[in-house]
């Protein structure tokens, strides 16, 4: 188990933001299994328990409560493990106002597998939104899986955004169900690059149970070398005018690649409206030419494009 | 006049058929050069053999020098190395890169975003927004014009400056155009519209692949007038063309 300082030094090497150390810049850091800095957030309550493999979490944002500072939150590992597990429980009270940033840290050269079980419940009239940055080495071999539910009440919002920062996204497995009620607005994004042998899954179900409830389903993957990666974007109309779009565009370069959208729409009330659109393909011909016309070489210019792809 | 760019007999084809035909001109340092024509012409084919882009890194006959480096084969970032850029007529879009970031790639910090924008007539919260589907044609339009005048390109390839940007917006174009020249740029400028190609310094008719004549924009202008507006034959031999 490592010290703050060598917890600070192994992060930052991997992107993690300094400000993260320093008092009150974290809510909460967890070093495999090991609750390291709790700091508290002004109208959130939370229980944390440490179990064999990880954490336990409970955390209520009290009715009415509005943060301009985000909550942030801190899961990484600085050594190899066999596994990690967290499980955390979200609950948005009734018209709070919170966004939630939360980092994925698995250090330079280790091995581990990461699982995640994350219920969220954004209550009535809330605003929620909740952002998980990955960081791992170019050399960490992760395997990570994690698994949302988010029920999103009457007229509340709920965005949600998984993205790989930094290094090697490894095996990863991210499933998100969301189920809108009346009027309440649901956001899922993910962005990816997989490199190497990288295997991606993505699932996206938005459940629109309520009558003019909104739904996105917004992917964007960069799949490199021999990387696998598979997007299934699951939108159900169930309600009056609800309204629902899966937006999915993956990039691939590299012989090996193999990749693949699914969307899959349903629709069971004549005024609910599900779109969706997906592309699948290599870097934009002419968005290159235009960067090289600029005096990028093509490597640079990809890195460019990419770079605003996942931004 | 000493020439910057030159066409020595270039001939391009595409599926067995002729796109440029024998065609030769010279682009004069310090001039805004006009290449005027109809639709078909082959205007965009010789903006593209200049740039080496679309597939036109080289002509299937003759030769493109630029001073006295011969294009021919030369890859598109070589080319902009040597100091040639060029603006598309139907610009790219590009997710998640802003505008500032989009003209920085090419200024590196030396001219000002903002004063770029002002001079296409946009204000500088453009500097924040994407390069993506939410700006509108005309504005997508002046934000690449404006990145050429931050890269100071020794040439620049104006490709259909003038379409998608409302008439009463040609002025900032032409303005823009003229900075450029001020700048120390030469301006090799396609258009189909002879009032555009009337702030040029020359002009180069092109019909059918083949040059028809090179003058003054004024006389190719007339003649592009009364004679290609109307002609409705892809044949040169009808506006006088060899």
């Amino acid at each position: 188990m490592g010290n703050l300082e060598e917890i600070k030094s192994l992060f930052t090497q991997i992107g993690i933001p300094s400000q993260l150390f320093k008092t009150g810049g974290v809510n909460l850091l967890v070093d495999r299994n090991r609750v390291v800095v709790r700091y508290p957030a002004p109208g959130v309550r939370s229980e944390v328990e440490e179990t064999e493999t990880g954490v336990r979490t409970k955390i209520y944002v009290e009715p009415g409560t509005k943060l301009e500072k985000p909550v942030t939150l801190c899961f990484g590992a600085i050594s190899s493990v066999e596994i990690q597990t967290t499980e955390n429980e979200i609950v948005v009270g009734e018209g709070a106002s919170v966004k939630f940033v939360v980092y994925g840290a698995m250090v330079e050269n280790i091995s581990l597998k990461h699982k995640n079980e994350l219920k969220i419940r954004v209550k009535k009239g809330a605003h929620f939104e909740y952002l998980d940055f990955h960081h791992c080495g170019e050399r960490t071999l992760v395997e990570l899986e994690t698994k949302t539910t988010a029920i999103v009440e009457e007229s509340a919002y709920f965005r949600s955004l998984f993205k790989q920062n930094r290094g090697r996204t490894g095996n990863a497995r991210i499933t998100i169900e969301a189920t809108a009620l009346k009027n309440a607005v649901v956001e899922l994004e993910t962005k990816l690059i997989g490199k190497e042998d990288d295997k991606l899954y993505v699932k996206d179900v938005i459940k629109l149970e309520g009558e003019n409830s909104r739904g996105l389903s917004k992917s964007r993957i960069v799949a490199m070398d021999r990387t696998k990666a598979e997007f299934i974007g699951e939108t159900y109309g169930f309600a009056p005018y609800c309204r629902g779009h899966i937006d999915c565009s993956e990039v691939v370069r590299g012989e090996g690649v193999e990749v693949k959208a699914i969307p899959i729409v349903v629709v069971n009330h004549p005024t609910a409206k599900i779109t969706h659109e997906a592309s699948i393909g290599s870097i934009d011909k002419k968005q290159l030419e235009t960067l090289m016309a600029r005096g990028l070489s093509e490597e640079e210019a990809v890195e460019v494009i990419v770079k605003g792809l996942l931004r | 006049m000493t020439p910057i760019l030159t066409f020595n007999n270039v001939s391009v084809f595409r599926d067995g058929k002729p796109i440029l035909k024998n065609v030769n001109f010279i682009v004069n340092k310090g001039e805004i050069h006009a290449i005027l024509g109809p639709n078909g012409a082959g205007k965009s084919t010789l903006a593209n053999l200049v740039m080496g882009t679309n597939g036109f890194s080289s002509p299937d006959e003759g030769e493109i020098i630029f001073k006295d480096k011969l294009l021919n084969n030369l890859s598109i970032s070589e080319r902009a190395k040597l100091g040639i850029t060029m603006a598309w007529q139907d610009p790219a879009r590009f997710e998640g890169i802003t505008v500032e970031d989009y003209l920085n790639l090419c200024s590196k910090g030396k001219k000002s975003p903002a004063e770029a924008l002002k001079l296409v007539g946009l204000d500088e919260n453009y500097l924040l927004r994407f390069l993506d589907d939410t700006l509108s044609g005309g504005g997508r339009k002046r934000i690449e014009l404006a990145c050429v005048l931050v890269c100071s390109p020794e040439l620049a390839v104006l490709d259909e400056p003038d379409s998608g940007i409302d008439f009463p917006s040609m002025e900032d174009i032409a303005r823009l155009i003229k900075i450029l020249k001020e700048n120390g740029s030469t301006v090799l400028m396609i258009t189909h519209r002879e009032e555009i190609a009337e702030i040029a310094d020359r002009a180069t008719l092109l019909c059918d692949g083949k040059v028809v004549q090179t003058g003054s924009p004024e006389e190719v202008g007339k003649k592009f007038k009364n004679m290609c507006v109307v002609c409705k034959v892809k044949n040169p031999e009808l506006v006088g063309g060899k």
